[in-house]
This record gives C-alpha cells, sequence and structure tokens, in this order.
C-alpha cells in the first residue's frame, strides 16, 4: 500500500524532475557498482608495496652492475700476492652483494676438502640442490656455500658445505665465486 | 525547481559533467601508473596478480577499479584463438580424397573447407591474371605440367596494353560518353607508360575476383534480410561492427583461416566489401513503392518474378551505387591486403614506403588513385545510366561498340605482332611495358622531398616541436588521467541525457567492453588522436563547407574535389604527409585530418542546401541580413545533418588512426600491426579490431539518436 502511494508519488513527478533523478540514480549505481567491484579484483596498496619492493631491487641491481662493469673482467681477489685485481674493502662487499652465482670451480675446489661432500657430489651426476652467497656483516667477510642432496648408499642425505669466499670471477655482465676456503 | 523544469538537459548536463570532473579530481594516479603498465601485456612480471578463465591464464596489474578495471575479459583473445586453433587443426577429422596422393586423408573438416575456397579463389585469380598479363597455371590446371612442356603454343599470352586501353575507353564512352573515354584514355597510358601495367593488374585481376563475389553474396544477403526480420535483426549488429570495424583487424583472423597471399586478400576484401553491399540492396528494396509492389503481384508475379522483375530493377539504381561501395572497398583494401601478400600496386606502395622511398610510393599511390577515379566514375555513370532500348536500331548502331572493340582487338594484336620486329632482342613495348623500363619521376619527388626537408627543416621540426610538446602530450596526458569510472559515467550519463536509458545501457555495454579488455589505456590514446582529429577537420570542415555553399560554382567544386578525394585509398594520404613531416604523430594526425576533412565539408554543405528555399526567402522578407540568416536560421535546421558529417568524420578519423599505426603511434593500431606478425594474433586483432568498432560506435549511437530526437523537434524528419 505503501509502496504504491510513493509510486504514484513518483510518476506524477514532472519529466524533467523524473530524468534529473534518473540520472543521479544512474551515476550512484555506476559508482557503487566500480566501489564492490574493487573489494573483489582492487589490489592498490598490495600492488604499490610490491612494485616498491620491485623498483628498489632494480635501483640496488643497477648499482651494482655499474660497480662490476666498473671493474677489470676476469679473476678479482680478496688477498695479496697474485697478478689479478685486488679488490677494496668497498668493493669486496659489493661484488659480494651483487654476486648470484656459485661456480662449478668453486663446488668442485670446497669438495676437494670433504670427502663427504665430493661421494654425494659424484655418485649423484653433480646436482647441487642450491646455493648461497652472503655478506656476513659481523665478520666483514663474504661467505658462499652450496646444499647437496642425494643417495649415499642408500641413504639420503644433505650435506652444507661452506667457507669465506676468496676469489671471485667477473664476466663483464656478472660476477661468479671463483674460490670458496672451507678448510 | 522552475530552472530545472525550464532548462532540464542544461541541468542534466551540467550534473554530469560535475561529477565527471569531481570523480577526476578525487581518483588519484597510482602511484605505480605507467602508461605501459596500465595493460594487461601478456609478458610476466612478478607484480601482475593473476586468474585463469576458460583455460586461459590473464596476467594484469591490479590497480584500484575506480582507476582502471580490471581485464576481466582478458581471456577473450586466447579464447578466441584456441578456438580458431581447435576448428582448423582438431574439429571433425574426415577423411578427404587427396588428388595429389591419389588416397583418402584425415583431415578437419574446417581445415579442409578453408583450403578448398583458397584453392576455388587461386584459381579464379591465376585465371584473370594470365589473362590479362600471360601465364601457363590455368592451363596447367586442367592438364598437366609435362603437358605444357610438350605443348608450349598452349601458354596464354597476355592481352597487350593497346586492347586493355581501348577497351576501357569504349567502355567508358558507351556509359558516359567522351569526357569520361578521354579520361580512361589518359589513365590508361600513363599506368602504361610509367610501367605500372603488370601490378595494376595484379591488384585489378584480384579485385575482378572480389568485386563480383561480393556483389552476389550482397545482394543474396540484401535481399534475404529484405525478405525475413529475422535475419535482418541477426545481420544488423554484424553490419554495424564491420563497417566501424578498421580493416587492418580483419587481417589477422583471416591470416589464420586462409594463409597469406591473393586469395586471402580477395576473401578478406569481400568481408569488408559485402556490408556496404548488403545495406545498399536493403535500402533500395525498402525503398521500392509498394504501388510498385502491387503492381506486380497484380499481374500475376510469383514471389521470383517479383523479385527479378520488379523489385530488383526498381531498385537498380540503389544497388548500383552498392556496386560502386564495393569497388571502392575493394581499391582501399588493395593497399592494406598487401600486409597479407596480395601482389600489385598495394604491395609496391607498401614496399616504397618501408624504404622511405616517397617517389616511388608517389607513382604506385598515384596510380592506385587514378584507377580508384576512373573505376567510381563508370560505376556510376552505370547506375545513373536508363536502359537501351533496340527497337528500330540498325545492326551496326546496335552493336557499334562490339564492333569498335572488336577492331580494337585486331588492331591491337597486329600492334604487338609489329612491336616482335620494331623491339627485336628488346622489350616489345606495344604488347607491355616492363615495371623497370617505364618512366619513372621518382628521383624528382625525392629530390622534391629533400629540397623541402632543407629548406623548411627549422620551420617543419618547430611546428612539429609545438604540436607535440604543446598541444598533443597534453592532450595524450588528460585522456590518460581520466579514471574509468569518470569515463563510464560521463558515457553512460550522456547516453541517458540523449536517448534516455536504452542509449545509456548500449554505449555503456560497448564502453565496458573496452574498459574490461586488456586495452582501455590505447583505446584512451587511440580516442585522444581521434578526437583531436576531429575537432580539427570539423572546424576546418564547417568553415570551407560554409564559405563554399555560398556559391553554386564553388558548391559544386568542393563537391567535385570531396568526390575524389573520398576515392583515394586511405594509404595514400600517409605519403604526402610523410614527405612533410617524417615519421612523427604529427604525420598521422595530419594525414587524419585531411582524410576526416571530407566528410565534414560534404556534409556541411549538403546540409545547407537542404534548408526549404521557402525559409530563405521569408527571412530576407523579414529583413534579415545573410550573416544573421546564416547563424539563426540555416544552421539550426542544417545542424543535424552536419551532425551526421561528424559521425562520418568520427569513424574516418578512427580508421586513419589505425592506419597511421603504421608510421608508428602507440594506439590500438600498434597493437593491431603488432597481432599480425604474430602466430597467436588471430585473437588479439580480432577483439583490438572490435574494440575499434566499438569507439566508433558509441560515438554513432550518440550522434544518430540525438539526430533523430532534433530533427522530429524541427519537425523536418
Amino acid at each position: 500500500m505503501l509502496q504504491d502511494r510513493y509510486l504514484k508519488k513518483l510518476k506524477e513527478l514532472p519529466e524533467p524532475v523524473r530524468q534529473f533523478g534518473g540520472l543521479v540514480t544512474i551515476t550512484v549505481i555506476i559508482i557503487l557498482s566500480f566501489a564492490i567491484l574493487n573489494i573483489f579484483w582492487g589490489g592498490g596498496d598490495e600492488l604499490v608495496r610490491k612494485m616498491k619492493l620491485e623498483e628498489e631491487r632494480i635501483a640496488q641491481e643497477k648499482k651494482l652492475s655499474k660497480l662490476i662493469s666498473s671493474l677489470p673482467s676476469g679473476i678479482l681477489v680478496t688477498f695479496e700476492g697474485t697478478d689479478d685485481h685486488r679488490l677494496s674493502e668497498e668493493q669486496y662487499e659489493a661484488v659480494c652483494n651483487a654476486t648470484k652465482i656459485v661456480s662449478q670451480r668453486s663446488v668442485m675446489g670446497a669438495n676437494l676438502t670433504n670427502f663427504k661432500a665430493k661421494h654425494i657430489y659424484t655418485i649423484n651426476g653433480n646436482d647441487i640442490k642450491e646455493t648461497f652467497v652472503k655478506w656476513d656483516k659481523e665478520k666483514n667477510k663474504c661467505f658462499a656455500g652450496f646444499v647437496l642432496t642425494g643417495s649415499n648408499v642408500g641413504v639420503n642425505e644433505t650435506i652444507t658445505v661452506s667457507g669465506e669466499a676468496l676469489s671471485f670471477f667477473n664476466t663483464g655482465i656478472d660476477t661468479r665465486v671463483y674460490f670458496i676456503r672451507n678448510f | 525547481m522552475e530552472l530545472l523544469k525550464k532548462y532540464p538537459k542544461l541541468f542534466q548536463w551540467l550534473f554530469l559533467l560535475v561529477i565527471f570532473f569531481a570523480l577526476c579530481f578525487a581518483i588519484d594516479v597510482p602511484e605505480t601508473y605507467k602508461f605501459i603498465r596500465g595493460q594487461a601485456e601478456f609478458v610476466k612480471d612478478p607484480n601482475q596478480s593473476t586468474y585463469t578463465l576458460f583455460g586461459a591464464e590473464v596476467r594484469y596489474y591490479a590497480f584500484d577499479t575506480l582507476w582502471r578495471l580490471p581485464p576481466l575479459l582478458g581471456w577473450l583473445p586466447i579464447w578466441v584463438n584456441d578456438s580458431l586453433f581447435f576448428l582448423l587443426n582438431e574439429w571433425m577429422p574426415m577423411e578427404f580424397w587427396n588428388e595429389d596422393l591419389q588416397e583418402y586423408r584425415t583431415r578437419p573438416l574446417v581445415l579442409q573447407i578453408t583450403r578448398n575456397i583458397t584453392a576455388s579463389m587461386t584459381f579464379l585469380i591465376e585465371l584473370i591474371r594470365e589473362i590479362l598479363l600471360g601465364g601457363s597455371k590455368t592451363v596447367v590446371a586442367f592438364t598437366s605440367w609435362d603437358w605444357i612442356d610438350k605443348n608450349p603454343w598452349a601458354e596464354l599470352p597476355g592481352l597487350p596494353w593497346t586492347i586493355v586501353a581501348a577497351g576501357a575507353v569504349i567502355l567508358c564512352y558507351k556509359l558516359s560518353g567522351k569526357g569520361l573515354a578521354i579520361f580512361a584514355g589518359l589513365v590508361m597510358i600513363y599506368i602504361s607508360v610509367f610501367g605500372q601495367w603488370k601490378p595494376s593488374m595484379q591488384t585489378l585481376s584480384f579485385i575482378l575476383v572480389a568485386a563480383p563475389l561480393s556483389f552476389i553474396f550482397g545482394l543474396s544477403l540484401g535481399i534475404m534480410a529484405y525478405k525475413s526480420k529475422r535475419i535482418e535483426k541477426a545481420l544488423y549488429p554484424l553490419l554495424l561492427v564491420m563497417q566501424t570495424m578498421p580493416q587492418y583487424a580483419v587481417l589477422v583472423p583471416a591470416m589464420v583461416l586462409f594463409g597469406i597471399g591473393d586469395h586471402a586478400a580477395v576473401i578478406i576484401t569481400m568481408v569488408v566489401a559485402i556490408p556496404p553491399m548488403i545495406l545498399l540492396t536493403l535500402l533500395g528494396l525498402r525503398a521500392v513503392p509498394s504501388e510498385v509492389i502491387e503492381a506486380g503481384k497484380m499481374s500475376g508475379c510469383n514471389n521470383w518474378q517479383l523479385m527479378t522483375k520488379v523489385l530488383i530493377p526498381t531498385a537498380r539504381r540503389d544497388i548500383l551505387i552498392g556496386v560502386n561501395q564495393v569497388i571502392m572497398v575493394c581499391f582501399s583494401m588493395a593497399v592494406i591486403a598487401a600486409f597479407i601478400g596480395a601482389k600489385g600496386l598495394g604491395w609496391n606502395l607498401l614496399l616504397a614506403l618501408n624504404q622511405l622511398n616517397i617517389g616511388l610510393a608517389l607513382e604506385a599511390g598515384l596510380c592506385i588513385s587514378m584507377i580508384a577515379i576512373l573505376l567510381d566514375k563508370m560505376s556510376l555513370a552505370w547506375a545513373n545510366k536508363q536502359e537501351d532500348y533496340f527497337g528500330n536500331l540498325t545492326f551496326f548502331q546496335r552493336y557499334k561498340n562490339t564492333l569498335f572493340f572488336a577492331g580494337a582487338v585486331l588492331i591491337g594484336v597486329i600492334f604487338a605482332y609489329v612491336g616482335t620486329f620494331v623491339f627485336k632482342g628488346s622489350f616489345n613495348y606495344f604488347s607491355e611495358i616492363p615495371h623497370n623500363k617505364g618512366l619513372s619521376f621518382a628521383d624528382f619527388w625525392n629530390k622534391g622531398v629533400d629540397w623541402i626537408w632543407d629548406t623548411f627543416f627549422q620551420t617543419l621540426k618547430i611546428f612539429n616541436t609545438w604540436l607535440i610538446t604543446e598541444v598533443l602530450q597534453p592532450m595524450r596526458a588528460l585522456y590518460l588521467r581520466m579514471p574509468a569510472v569518470a569515463t563510464l559515467v560521463l558515457v553512460i550519463g550522456a547516453g541517458y541525457i540523449i536517448g534516455g536509458i536504452r542509449s545509456a545501457f548500449t554505449v555503456g555495454g560497448l564502453a565496458l567492453f573496452i574498459a574490461l579488455s586488456p586495452w582501455w589505456d590505447r583505446a584512451l590514446v587511440t580516442a585522444y588522436m581521434a578526437t583531436f582529429g576531429v575537432i580539427a577537420s570539423c572546424t576546418i570542415g564547417l568553415t570551407v563547407g560554409t564559405l563554399c555553399q555560398q556559391n553554386k560554382y564553388t558548391t559544386k567544386f568542393m563537391l567535385a574535389v570531396c568526390d575524389i578525394f573520398q576515392t583515394f585509398p586511405s594509404f595514400v594520404y600517409l605519403i604526402p604527409v610523410m614527405m612533410l613531416f617524417g615519421i612523427t604523430d604529427t604525420s598521422v594526425l595530419i594525414a587524419v585530418i585531411v582524410y576526416a576533412t571530407i566528410p565534414a565539408t560534404r556534409y556541411t554543405i549538403e546540409g545547407l542546401r537542404s534548408v526549404p528555399p521557402a525559409l530563405h526567402d521569408a527571412a530576407t522578407m523579414s529583413g534579415v541580413t545573410k550573416f544573421q540568416r546564416l547563424i539563426n536560421i540555416e544552421f539550426p535546421i542544417a545542424f543535424p545533418h552536419m551532425m551526421l558529417g561528424v559521425n562520418q568524420t568520427i569513424v574516418f578519423a578512427l580508421f586513419m588512426v589505425i592506419i597511421g599505426a603504421f608510421i608508428g603511434t602507440e594506439d590500438l593500431g600498434q597493437y593491431i600491426l603488432k597481432a599480425l606478425s604474430d602466430k597467436k594474433g588471430g585473437g588479439k586483432g580480432l577483439i583490438l579490431g572490435i574494440c575499434v568498432a566499438f569507439i566508433a560506435l558509441i560515438f554513432d549511437n550518440l550522434i544518430r539518436t540525438w539526430v533523430e530526437k532534433r530533427k522530429k523537434h524541427l519537425g523536418i524528419d
């Protein structure tokens, strides 16, 4: 009854007013629909956070790659007594942070002093599960290592080998750990 | 309240604009928004969100939906693509007889159908091409390569250019008289002397296949639509979309189905040329007076007789105008089809443009334009020609044109034979002037371009830089700054104010489709370029049209200019602008303005002409000046008609913006061009084309609805 009365009142309104009301209603409906969609699909804040992180990472990477390109190609060492380029303290930290790859050569070198690691590495087809390069702030040194997993005489074993990264190899595009001292 | 009742529309528009700008200011540009990131590109980025629908994974940047809607239709191009692949390679495998292998082979049905269509098209094109240029493939189709090796006399010789030229002259004389015959002769001589004979005949060969087939299909579908409301209703949305869809976009899916080459070009040309033929057939049949139909029925005609003896002959003129449109579309497609390997003038033009050899491009472009103008005039003359009746005529009077042509063939053959002696050891110029042996002014034009660059470089550069930095970039930024919700409110609100709730739903649906596609930002860039072009074109068109309409000679002259410009294939417009402005957005926009000014000028003139002379007299008698009459009487009455011109201007501008992608814009056209070279671009190309068509249809709907209402209001419906 009440509904009918309101509908009747609405119909009795002048045409321009009704049209204006229609426009207002449509506008409200559109804005509300967008707001509802935003609940399900909008990811504004999350996207901003992710993209800021990504932008920081890209900026850091650019800085490091600039540094790498300023270093000579070839072997970079942290100690005296060779013909290779010796890294300064600052460069050492930067190269450590920029390095992502632990070379096969350094893995095999480290295995020479770790019989078990060498055994697992060999019988599992030179499979390396994981590698890492980290800068130790306390010791002010770069540590690199790798994780080997595989069956050792029927038993599944995991071994982590790590040590100080004493030298790196600069390819001109990236740097790789060249020698790990794990003794 | 009283004011609201007095000026209801004004208040509605004000309210809409206030809401639009309030939304624009209230919704900030997201910190992470960059133009390129606005797209749900098909490249991987760890920051993208994903969703999977109908087996398609869509990646996108999850902005606030008020700013940009998520591409909820992003699966559509992938799905279209997968469906095309499924249809072509997996659906309904059947056994088909393989003529070459002489055994049954299993092939999917659609693949077999497309291959059969391809083979028939190729055969038809080869047949006509060999009649015009000579060859052996058609004979081989009925015999074998071994047979033709043993019987070299069976190889078809090409028709000497003199015979084709004489044929064209005689036909033009029959259709329209001396003027057109002389023009035809000049065009043929130009084509031949400038070494464009072979590419011209190659273009003509695929048009001679595409045009008649389009005519047959268009006429049949038009008749079916006239007979059945259901068919008409089913065809209507397709026709609307096809009329506003850029021709580029059709290339991509057709390429997936039919491959590349002349045959694919014919099929695509047909797809584009059939809709105007259907519409004009329908228009013609609808215009047949009911008295004529009743007279036919009373004479005892059955349905077939009524159609063939009464309806079609009465609607002859409209149907023949349809033929004219078909031919024009075929020519405009000649260049676009070159993108998928159609040989001929279009291919040469495209190559020349790619090499930035403006001189060569100009020669090929001029050639296409001249043939287009000739065929346009010929088909219009045919449409306007009254049927010949041969009572009381002598044999010679009845068949004089045929006899003249037979004579021309004889003389042409003799000439070609004499040529073998005259040009012994060289090319027989009486038979065909080879492409690289004709005259060429390409160097002259290229030097002209260099001179223009040397002389006006600074001026052009200053203009170019000013236009880009001061006008175009801010305008582009403004368009991209519009949040999706504000744009949708504006479009739907405009629809509601102009045409009520129905119109609001229609334009809203079209805009929502684009907003939910992965290319909203690109669509905004397309809209900005088209808007700039439309504003400039309308300003020029309105001014020129109004000025020319003041005098009957200038009116006639301007309409003739519009006619000629309208027959130029759209690609040709790029040549002079590239000459002057190089490869920049300015070039595209100037081409857009030139191309889109034609309908703006034409409709302004026609609109002003449609004002009844009685009103002129009444105004003059009331003592108004010419200027007052123009502003207070002629413009308000002609305005609805002029708005139809604006509608056409928008469609023309959008077409040219899309073609401008060839120069290097960053709008939807660029993506269509990219889809052309993408193996999986079929779906993308089609959806992109639909997006462009929908932009045009939004404006079309708004303008047409307004025009109808306005005409009713003015009582000129």
